[in-house]
């Protein structure tokens, strides 16, 4: 039984300038949970959900430095007054960052780790790795280089390395926001399983469709308490509307109603041709020989990991300097060199792409032409700054911001570049629901200025709120291409 | 070219213990620095040039070994054939360029030999055999997994950078410099920070001694080398 009892946690950080802040957590927070149960945590981001995981693997307040009152207490033991490799013991967690919960190098090396650390025998250890390695159909995972893994592959040797140890309690925090919609499907078998064994289970997530049939209990948090609390009865006949009256993400999966008839027939086309392209290894790649696609829209590249999308879109980026294949915008051929002038990507990672000290220069340091003075630069930035929201922010340094913030500076960048094509690899991966609306509203300003958009994405719900036509791939090439019809009227009313 | 730890030790046709490997570093790299060019020395000085190369090929690391051969036989040849020919500064520069590829170069091979044929786990569980404390032991485990993520990391930004066309519009190599360590160092930290956090939340540092799964054994050519190597220093220090 995991206890919280009027638990409030203060984090203590430094802000840009360098004086203390106190961010809140969360406030006077009471929860019980039983043995065995399946509880959900969802709500905005900032609402305190991670911060509860946290405090029940021990990692608030043995990691994470701030104020702390109240009582944690899991089967009757005070966390906080825990050793945190004691609670390893009897909690398990899986976190949002696939590449960065490793230790090892060496997939099997890595599922026995938290293992050898509570000193188990090598023995026992190679058995419980096998008989993990077969219930959970991983054995072709095993004993490989964790570097050459997808996200969903990396989230799962996690899941193993803590079905071996096979603790009572397991948290998760927002495991799925990197993966794609069939290693959420692995992911749920899992959590499947797990829940079968009698394991506590509590997962912190923005996405909810996977946990509909899992889930015993949902709590929206909100500014660090508890707003509502949902059965499981409850969370099966919550509706699109509810959800949305909620701000939370819909409890199924929305089918993306496909239709093969283009009826828009365009004269703006934007042609891909010969733009085939392979990696080293041989084996991963893609083969476009043609492909056309209407000009200043919205357009998804979906399909499974692997499939070849963001080869795509790094090639359309003219980042892979062997493609010989051309994009031809406008009547005007462009070749990878060319493409690199016309086309902006916003990373998912946009921290790679922030180079300078306040959101102002990062948004200067974008007009490169050579023949407009500073003055009107400077006048150009504000334009842009204000048509994206982020006057205020102008003098900030750009590390310092949300991560909201940081893709709006990446995007104000592209705009000042005056490149007509932005390319986004995943930007709604670990977004709450509001949070994704908002993208989806920024992308539909862009294409009204004119810009052909490309997004990579899994999520079928952004997908639905703002993009026009999709592409999709399988092994490299384009196999479906059609209009997103809910984009046309119905959806759009509705939400 | 990949850096860090290897993945997997399976590869390599011949397994040496990393005790073996840290044994025969230490002699070929004090003896490729130090040795003298003349008598026993000479001899033990061709022993461990040739070292590297033939323990490179047992981990099917052509290009490296080929490199290898390739430099150090310039520099021979040039020590060789070229300097005593060249008087004055050309001499001069040659003499110390050669010096330091021909004495530096086999002791870098035999390192990169050793990170590529140690998986992390094999370098925990022989570094706590010989009874190195974790203080140690961890922070030179995650820097050698760390790699492959700075690599990672640096092929994004370098992306980012050419697609601003930042790298050519920069005069200013520190500016340059400047922009690709910024973010470097911020995703560092954030990995670095998740990291740590998932390792605790693993029971890293529970204080008791680890098990490991990873079997290292000193075999008989184990023996063999490590003896070798202790010969061969002690040669080195008595001529």
């Amino acid at each position: 039984m995991i206890e919280f009892k009027n638990v409030t946690f203060t984090y203590s950080s430094v802000n840009a300038d360098g004086t203390p802040v106190q961010q809140n957590g969360i406030s006077r927070l009471d929860l019980t949970i039983q043995d065995g149960e399946f509880i959900v945590l969802t709500g905005r981001s900032g609402c305190g959900k991670t911060t509860v995981t946290r405090l029940i693997n021990g990692l608030i307040p043995h990691y994470y430095n701030g104020t702390l009152s109240g009582e944690v207490l899991i089967n009757g033991r005070s966390i906080p007054d825990t050793p945190i490799f004691e609670t390893a013991k009897i909690v398990g967690s899986v976190f949002q960052n696939p590449r960065s919960q490793f230790f090892n190098v060496n997939t099997t090396d890595e599922i026995a780790f938290a293992a050898e650390n509570q000193c188990r025998m090598p023995l026992e250890i190679k058995e419980a790795i096998t008989k993990t390695a077969a219930s959970m159909q991983i054995e072709k995972l095993l004993d490989r280089n964790i570097f050459e893994l997808s996200g969903g592959e990396k989230q799962i040797i996690a899941c193993a390395g803590i079905h071996v140890l096979s603790p009572d309690i397991i948290v998760l925090d927002e495991p799925s926001s990197n993966l794609d919609n069939e290693a959420i499907e692995k992911l749920k078998a899992v959590l499947t399983d797990w829940k079968a064994l009698g394991k506590t289970i509590v997962i912190a997530e923005h996405r909810l469709y996977f946990l509909r049939d899992l889930a015993d209990r949902m709590l929206i948090l909100q500014d660090g308490g508890i707003i509502k609390k949902l059965s499981a009865d409850e969370i099966k006949s919550l509706s699109i509307a509810d959800t949305e009256k909620m701000g939370i993400r819909p409890l199924t999966l929305p089918e993306i109603p496909y239709s093969e008839n283009c009826s828009e027939r365009q004269s703006n086309l934007l042609i891909l041709e010969n733009f085939c392209f392979t990696y080293k290894d041989g084996k991963h790649g893609i083969h476009i020989p043609k492909l056309e696609l209407p000009a200043n829209r919205i357009i998804a590249l979906i399909g499974r990991n692997g499939a070849g999308k963001s080869t795509l879109a790094r090639n359309i980026c003219g980042l892979e300097r062997k493609c010989k294949g051309t994009l031809t915008l406008n009547g005007k051929k462009l070749k990878a060199r060319d493409r690199l002038h016309h086309c902006y990507m916003i990373m998912q990672d946009v921290n790679h792409q922030l180079f300078t000290e306040s959101v102002r220069d990062e948004v200067m340091l974008s007009m490169t032409d050579n023949s407009m003075t500073d003055e009107l630069k400077l006048q150009r930035t504000a334009e842009i700054l204000a048509q994206i929201d982020l006057t205020e922010y102008a003098d900030t340094h750009p590390m310092a911001l949300s991560g909201g913030q940081k893709q709006r500076t990446a995007i104000a960048s592209g705009i000042a570049s005056s490149k007509p094509i932005l390319i986004f690899d995943e930007p709604t991966s670990g977004l709450d629901f509001v949070h994704m609306k908002q993208v989806a509203e920024q992308l539909k300003k862009l294409r009204d200025m004119g810009k052909t958009i490309f997004v990579v994405t899994h999520d079928n719900e952004f997908i639905l709120a703002c993009c026009d036509h999709i592409v999709r791939l399988e092994n490299g090439s384009a196999v479906f291409i059609s209009q997103n019809p809910a984009e046309t009227e119905d959806y759009q009313k509705s939400t | 070219m990949k850096f860090g730890l290897a993945a997997a030790s399976q590869k390599s046709i011949l397994q040496l213990d990393p005790r073996t490997k840290l044994c025969l570093l230490i002699a070929v790299s004090l003896i490729m620095v130090g040795g003298k060019t003349v008598g026993v020395e000479f001899i033990l000085r061709i022993l461990c040039a040739a070292l590297p190369f033939v323990l490179l090929l047992t981990v099917r690391a052509f290009k490296s070994a080929l490199i290898y051969v390739i430099l150090l036989g310039i520099s021979v040849f040039c020590e060789g054939c070229v300097i005593p020919n060249l008087s004055g500064t050309p001499n001069l520069v040659l003499m110390i360029l050669c010096g330091i590829l021909s004495r530096f170069v086999p002791g870098y091979m035999m390192g990169w030999y050793t990170v590529r044929s140690t998986s992390v786990s094999e370098f925990i569980t022989a570094m706590d055999k010989m009874h190195v404390p974790y203080f140690i032991t961890i922070p030179f485990s995650v820097m050698f997994r760390y790699f492959p993520t700075l690599g990672e990391e640096y092929r994004s930004i370098h992306d980012a950078m050419k697609m601003r066309e930042i790298g050519q519009s920069v005069k200013n190599p520190f500016t340059y410099i400047e922009y690709v360590l910024v973010p470097i160092m911020m995703s560092t930290v954030r990995i670095a920070d998740e990291l740590s956090a998932a390792s605790l939340t693993k029971g890293l540092c529970a204080g008791g001694r680890r098990t490991h799964i990873c079997e290292i054994k000193i075999k008989l050519y184990d023996w063999l080398l490590m003896f070798g190597s202790m010969a061969m220093i002690a040669l080195f220090f008595v001529f």
